[in-house]
């Protein structure tokens, strides 16, 4: 069994013991002092196990999270360690050797390009000839092979050092190293003692912080003793870091939205103006610095509009069948039928969006194709605005009328009764009385369904096209916010590119935008709610 | 109904004899689903005086008041079954419209329900979807008018575009009456009117009701005893959804004839 689990199991019976000797000595104290305990004995027991696993649990889970890195450090200094004289060698006989030298001040005085390439080559080459010369005469003195692992360690360029540990690790745990070399099997080898005295060692910790928690808090248990408000209180700690973890991911969520984006600004020299207002968009910049040409344009406009335009026919579709159906289910099905078209009309909530877009894809877009041609706009598309914007209305159906069919059941009855009573007939009810009066809270379902709208993605991807038009006509292509931040960020991209950087920055403007909407929807619904409480 | 045929209700006629009678119940039973919650209720109710239901907690009084303006119907599982004729008319025949009909007969309820619109539109409500007013000169005087019968006019003349919700519960409740009033109903049926009201409020309302009951047949459900003595001509005691005992509220109170009302009245249940 692996050590680990033998602890947590070790630490669970502890636990209960702990539990059961806190519980017992408040009962015991009790009985031998006569007295009665300020707590039950069980907040006793609850104290005592609480002092015994946290402690110790806690140090487990970061051996568990920092062990590794903890290892690996330990490993590189071993390895500089046994290298340190071979290092200290290459070091001296590379100040004195007279082609290093002068290739650097090449480098240092050179403005031209070609000698500056050339210098670099030929450090490079000198370097690697010490390096191999060191290591081939500590070999035959008989050097340890750390030693000379720790050698080539040194000398590997940082980026490669990552690979270098790695290979080892996997090599010493059962992993699957890249490649096998001497160097690597030495580290290998180097490594597991180390671990091992780091995992026992932090699991022999673990054990004596629990003995030692145990003990304390036991001390701790007097009949006066306020183990209920620290039990509580420790629940309490437990609940606050738990809303914590929400709040802090979306937290970090939210700057590192925010930091990528400020560096997209830098990258365009923060012409946060032409971002927001300019009206061409396209984002393939340079790759090579002599290629000529594709600068890239990072006007949002027409994402911005190809969003405003999906939205607004989404809405348009959803706005009005959702809350007619809403209006039927609350005031005018019988309950036999609310009871089945309602769920029906949820089911529609659960259907992955990605089917929605084969649906955009396959039948709505041909569908309105043909029917655009068949009228004479002889340009249509498959992939238009329109398809996107009517199956997005059609997913956000349920959004607009489950919330509207929770507000209008939210209007009292005595409002239905009064306008009955006054010789109302139903529909007149319903558009004097009960609308208005959940006005409010519709308006509220609505901004929520268009902040669902504006951020969906994959219906648009697959409908609505890729091209960057700004255009005014449904029947043509548009693309998203959504569907560029999707289009910047797949593939394989290094993460530096003005490009790819707009993708966080049209985040961030999509973020804005729909925290925005959904500020002012909870402000509208809540408004609402007082009025009748 | 098997069963609703010997529970035949005792009922005392004589004061009736001497008011002219406007509401015929005949035999009324209402069920909600299967549960039966009116048995067999037999009564007329005079015009111009007020009629008060008095009974224990869920014995049927808001039901019975309901038939007489059909609002049971917007209860899905509600039945009614049995005759009740205003002015010798059968309201329960397919030929009455349940609109028509609650325009003839007002309902006022136990929580004030002014509609979220301004004072002026709460009260203009009726007579707009019953088409009463042709011209905005005509409207402004039936509001006015309502509104002064009601009592209130003084109180909200000059803010009368301001949301009747913002009024407080006792003006609320007048408001609602003068809604109620605007379509010139015959009949005003009141659920409990005061009962989420203070003791100053409760006194308008009563003055008021004691104004209104020159013009109008008005039928009211109680749980005050001494409101039903105040304000009420005829007291119909129920228990258990039998019409208990029915007479002017003289006789009910101070010689019942049967001691389930004497009960009642003196306290010793419900
Ligand atoms: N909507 C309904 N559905 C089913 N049963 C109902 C409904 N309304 C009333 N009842 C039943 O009918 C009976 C009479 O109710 P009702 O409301 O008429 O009593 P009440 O005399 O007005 O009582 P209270 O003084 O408490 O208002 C009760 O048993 C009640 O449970
Ligand atoms: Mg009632």
């Amino acid at each position: 069994m692996p050590i680990n689990a033998l602890i947590l199991l070790m630490m669970l019976v502890l636990i209960s013991a702990a539990f059961y000797v806190g519980r017992s000595r408040a009962l015991r104290t009790a009985d031998r002092e006569s007295v009665s305990l300020h707590s039950l004995p069980n907040y006793h027991g609850y104290f005592v196990a609480l002092w015994t696993g946290v402690p110790a649990l806690l140090l487990m889970a970061a051996m568990a999270m920092f062990g590794p890195s903890l290892t690996g450090n330990v490993i590189e200094l071993r390895l500089n360690q046994a290298a340190a004289p071979l290092i200290e060698d290459f070091d001296s006989r590379q100040s004195e050797d007279s082609l290093i030298l002068s290739a650097q001040r090449t480098l240092e005085a050179s403005a031209d390009v070609n000698a500056a390439t050339q210098a670099r080559a030929a450090l490079q080459n000198r370097r690697t000839a010490i390096a191999e010369n060191i290591a081939a005469s500590a070999r035959e003195n008989g050097a340890s092979s750390l030693t000379l692992a720790g050698f080539e360690y040194a000398n590997l360029p940082p980026e490669r050092r990552g690979l270098f540990m790695n290979d080892a690790r996997a090599l010493a745990f059962n992993g699957q190293p890249s490649e096998i070399t001497p160097a690597i099997e030495a580290t290998a080898s180097a490594f597991r003692p180390v671990d091992r005295f780091v995992r026992y060692g932090g699991a022999a910790l673990a054990v004596l912080l629990a003995m030692a928690g145990l003990a304390w808090s036991r001390s701790r248990v007097k009949a006066g003793f306020r183990a209920r408000n620290r039990v509580e209180a420790a629940f309490m700690g437990f609940l606050m870091v738990c809303s914590g973890i929400a709040i802090l991911t979306t937290i970090g969520i939210v700057a590192s939205l925010l930091f990528e984006s400020l560096r997209f600004f830098e990258a365009i020299n923060w012409r946060l103006d032409q971002f927001l207002f300019g009206t061409q968009w396209s984002p393939q910049t340079a790759i090579r610095a002599d290629q000529v040409g594709q600068t890239g344009a990072f006007g949002a406009v027409p994402l911005f509009a190809g969003t405003f335009m999906i939205t607004i026919i989404a809405i348009l579709v959803a706005g009005p069948i959702g809350l007619f159906a809403a209006i039927y289910l609350s005031e005018y099905a019988g309950k036999r039928t609310r009871k089945i078209v309602k769920p029906v009309m949820e089911i529609l909530a659960g259907i992955p969006t990605v089917v929605y877009g084969f649906f955009a894809l396959l039948t709505v877009g041909p569908a309105i194709r043909a029917a655009a041609e068949f009228v004479g706009f002889e340009s249509a598309v498959t992939q238009s605005a329109l398809s996107a914007g009517l199956v997005m209305g059609v997913m956000i159906i349920p959004f607009v009328s489950s919330l509207s069919d929770d507000v209008i059941n939210a209007v009292p009855q005595t409002l239905r009764d009064g306008a009955y009573a006054m010789g109302a007939t139903k529909s007149e009810t319903v558009k004097q009385v009960i609308l208005p009066a959940a006005l409010p809270g519709i308006v509220g379902a609505f901004l929520l369904a268009i902040s669902r709208a504006v951020g969906e993605t994959m219906i648009v991807v697959m409908a609505a096209g890729q091209g960057a038009n700004l255009t005014a006509n449904p029947l043509e292509s548009v693309t998203t916010i959504t569907v560029q931040i999707v289009m910047l960020l797949t593939g394989d991209q290094e993460f530096d590119s003005a490009k790819t950087l707009s993708a966080f920055a049209l985040g961030l403007v999509l973020f804005i935008f729909t925290l925005a909407l959904n500020v002012i929807a909870l402000r509208v619904v809540q408004k609402y709610r007082e009025k009748y409480d | 109904m098997a069963d609703s045929g010997n529970r035949a209700s005792t009922v005392y006629h004589d004061a009736a004899k001497t008011l002219k009678g406007k509401i015929t119940l005949d035999g009324v039973n209402v069920f909600y689903g299967p549960d039966q919650a009116i048995y067999n209720v037999s009564m007329v109710i005079p015009d111009r005086s007020v009629t008060a239901f008095i009974g224990p907690s869920g014995c049927g009084k808001s039901t019975i008041l309901r038939t007489i303006n059909r609002m049971n119907e917007t209860i899905d599982i509600a039945r009614t079954k049995g005759s009740i004729r205003i002015d010798g008319e059968e309201i329960n025949s397919k030929a009455v419209d349940p609109v028509i009909l609650r325009a003839r007969v007002g309902m006022v309820f136990q929580k004030p329900n002014p509609f979220p619109k301004s004072i002026y539109d709460n009260v203009a409500y009726g007579p707009r979807i019953h088409g009463l007013a042709s011209a905005k000169r005509d409207l402004d005087g039936i509001v006015e008018t309502s509104l002064k019968k009601a009592g209130l006019w003084d109180e909200v003349a000059d803010r009368l575009d301001q949301p009747g919700t913002g009024l407080s519960g006792g003006q609320q409740q007048r408001l609602v009456i003068a809604r109620a009033i605007a379509v010139s109903p015959e009949v005003i049926l009141m659920d409990e009117p005061c009962s989420a009201l203070d003791p100053i409020a409760t006194a308008k309302i009563e003055e008021l009701i004691d104004e209104l009951r020159e013009n109008y047949c008005i039928v009211i459900v109680t749980h005050s005893m001494a409101q039903a003595a105040r304000v009420s001509q005829m007291t119909a005691f129920f228990h258990m959804g039998d019409l208990v005992e029915y007479g002017p509220t003289e006789d009910i109170f101070t010689n019942p004839h049967e001691p389930r009302t004497q009960d009642y009245i003196t306290g010793r249940f419900g």
